[in-house]
């Protein structure tokens, strides 16, 4: 009986451990993903990225996610607001959320939903490239 | 013009820079939509501002510095259009980009207008001997139009589109073929301002005085589009810079002087007008009205914006879409990662419902090599760097690219690399050739597993 009610727990301490980490290979592989596109230096002067084209909300998402400051300026480094952002991104939600550019002239309003889908071209490229080679 | 119109709202254009000076509007327009009124600056960059109090809503670069000011903007239900000197481009209204378009044949861009296809098509022309025909939905140039004459102003009238030339004349063209239909000259020297709505035409303009100095003439000139003929003009002694018809009373117009003396006349029956006076230390470089015909914005030469109307009923649009904002953050519960604490599952923030692949969904059928030795560091390279306590430093001098991948395999031991089976004969053969006591390159057991 005991050995029962041990091998239980066992296993449902399994259970439990596999469930915290279930998230962890979702998140690198999208880090990865953004990892690889951003801030590429064959990038600079390719018009799809500079600040009239549209992969420049790319740049600004980086910043949003990462580059969070408080008040006074100080980084905030809060893994909570990291992994949210990037669990909608993935998703592609309908969520809105406001880009500032680092120079504050430029204000954009985006869905996760076109976020995605502009990663999801960014990376298609990288991809044809890699072929071509 | 209701008698408790005033100014509602005064704002300093933003500047290109965080330090820089502010710079004067080149382009205003009200959106027909929604609560918004759109600016351009010289540097190529749309602003847009939100309701009567003129918040600041986005902002983006249409096109790079070079290229000059925004000149104009067209708005549909899909978005912005906004017209360069050397390009067209259009975005959503939340500023993301739909299409792009730089020509080689867009040289002097000036001005655009829908065409007969309502939304979907503009005309674009300029001082330049081509005018250009675009799809707005498809983002692409359709046509091509040639025109000896070169256009500074263009208006979309109910039938024609209206466009006036350098030289002070209007043409009236065929919204179909870009055909001229009638030529009309309104004022001797130059147009400044003009509008067209219903079965009008309005103009201000200049003509050379005997001193060699241009005025601005002291009337506005009107042409009656249903029966084609020029009415008479409607006197303005201050001297008509500006005008607009209102966009609801067909027949009532809102002129203006460069100092700001606003008249609003009926054009049947001009005698009785109502006058207010915008005050500022500059002059007045641009007038706009609503689509609504309860706001009109203007623009100084000290980088203001001013907004006119009724306080307790303006509004831009009739019947205006809310503006869409970002979604308040959805009230999670905050979970403390303290100083990156190990001990809390990551999973514990939880992903949205989705219905689509997820965007971490890694391709698969890419090859990753994992496992495979170090790359071997050039002592020769490490020679002519310097030491420091973190590490090496100096000129890069390997014959390679900046993070270019190496082959370790190969470099580490060519005759390492899978080969395929041979025969004992060729064993034998090659075990000869090589040199005595060296066992043949292929028993020799690979150090990693491949």
């Amino acid at each position: 009986d005991d050995v029962f009610v041990s091998s239980s727990n066992a296993y449902d301490e399994a259970i439990n451990h596999l469930g915290r980490e279930l998230e962890n290979g979702r998140l690198v592989r999208l880090l990865a993903k953004l990892g690889t596109i951003n801030e590429r230096p064959e990038y600079d002067g390719d018009p799809n990225w500079s600040e009239t084209e549209h992969r420049y909300t790319l740049k600004l998402f980086r910043d949003y996610v990462f580059h969070q400051v408080d008040t006074q300026g100080n980084p905030v480094l809060d893994l909570g607001h990291i992994i949210s952002c990037l669990n909608k991104l993935d998703a592609g939600t309908e969520e809105k959320i406001y880009l500032t550019s680092r120079d504050h002239q430029s204000t954009f309003l985006v869905t996760y939903r076109e976020l995605k889908k502009q990663v999801q071209s960014a990376f298609g490229d990288l991809q044809k490239g890699n072929t071509k080679q | 013009m209701d008698g408790d119109w005033d100014e509602v709202a005064r704002i300093p254009f933003p500047p290109p820079g965080i330090r820089a000076l502010p710079t004067p509007v080149t382009c205003l327009a009200f959106d027909i939509t929604q609560e918004l009124l759109w600016t351009g600056n010289e540097y190529g960059r749309v602003t847009s501002f939100y309701g009567a109090k003129l918040q600041p809503y986005t902002s983006f670069k249409a096109h790079s510095s070079q290229d000059g000011g925004v000149l104009q903007i067209l708005f549909n239900d899909k978005g912005v259009i906004a017209l360069g000197a050397r390009g067209v481009h259009m975005r959503n209204r939340r500023g993301l980009p739909l299409w792009s378009i730089r020509h080689d044949d867009m040289k002097e861009l000036r001005c655009m207008s829908f065409t007969s296809k309502g939304t979907g098509e503009i005309l674009v022309a300029g001082e330049q001997d081509q005018m250009l025909v675009i799809d707005t939905f498809k983002g692409e140039v359709t046509k091509q139009v040639s025109t000896e004459h070169k256009y500074k102003i263009m208006r979309r009238s109910s039938r024609n589109i209206c466009a006036a030339t350098p030289g002070g004349s209007v043409h009236i063209i065929d919204s179909i073929n870009f055909q001229v239909l009638k030529t009309w000259n309104a004022h001797t020297a130059a147009i400044n301002d003009m509008d067209a709505q219903h079965d009008f035409i309005v103009t201000c303009g200049y003509s050379l005085r005997q001193q060699g100095n241009y005025m601005p003439d002291p009337f506005v000139n009107v042409f009656d589009l249903k029966n084609m003929v020029s009415m008479s003009p409607i006197p303005f002694p201050a001297g008509a810079a500006y005008v607009r018809m209102h966009p609801r009373m067909s027949t009532t117009s809102i002129v203006m002087s460069q100092i700001g003396q606003m008249h609003v006349v009926d054009l049947m029956n001009p005698n009785t007008s109502n006058v207010r006076q915008a005050n500022s230390l500059s002059y007045f470089s641009m007038v706009e009205i609503a689509p609504s015909g309860e706001a009109v914005v203007l623009a100084d030469g000290d980088c203001f914006i001013h907004l006119w109307g009724s306080p307790s009923k303006i509004h831009f649009t009739e019947f205006g879409r809310p503006v869409e904002t970002a979604d308040a953050q959805s009230a999670v519960t905050r979970i403390e990662f303290d100083t990156w604490d190990t001990s809390r599952p990551l999973s514990s923030v939880g992903v949205p419902y989705y219905r689509e692949v997820l965007l971490s969904a890694w391709p698969g059928n890419m090859v990753t090599e994992v496992g495979l030795p170090p790359v071997k560091i050039d002592p020769q390279v490490v020679a002519t760097l310097q030491e420091r306590e973190w590490g090496f430093y100096g000129k890069n001098t390997r014959q390679l690219r900046r993070n270019q991948v190496e082959d370790v395999r190969s470099s580490e031991s060519p005759q390492k690399m899978l080969k395929h089976p041979k025969f004992l004969s060729e064993k034998a053969r090659e075990l000869a050739k090589s040199p005595a006591g060296t066992p043949a390159p292929e028993e020799v057991v690979p150090e990693f597993p491949f």
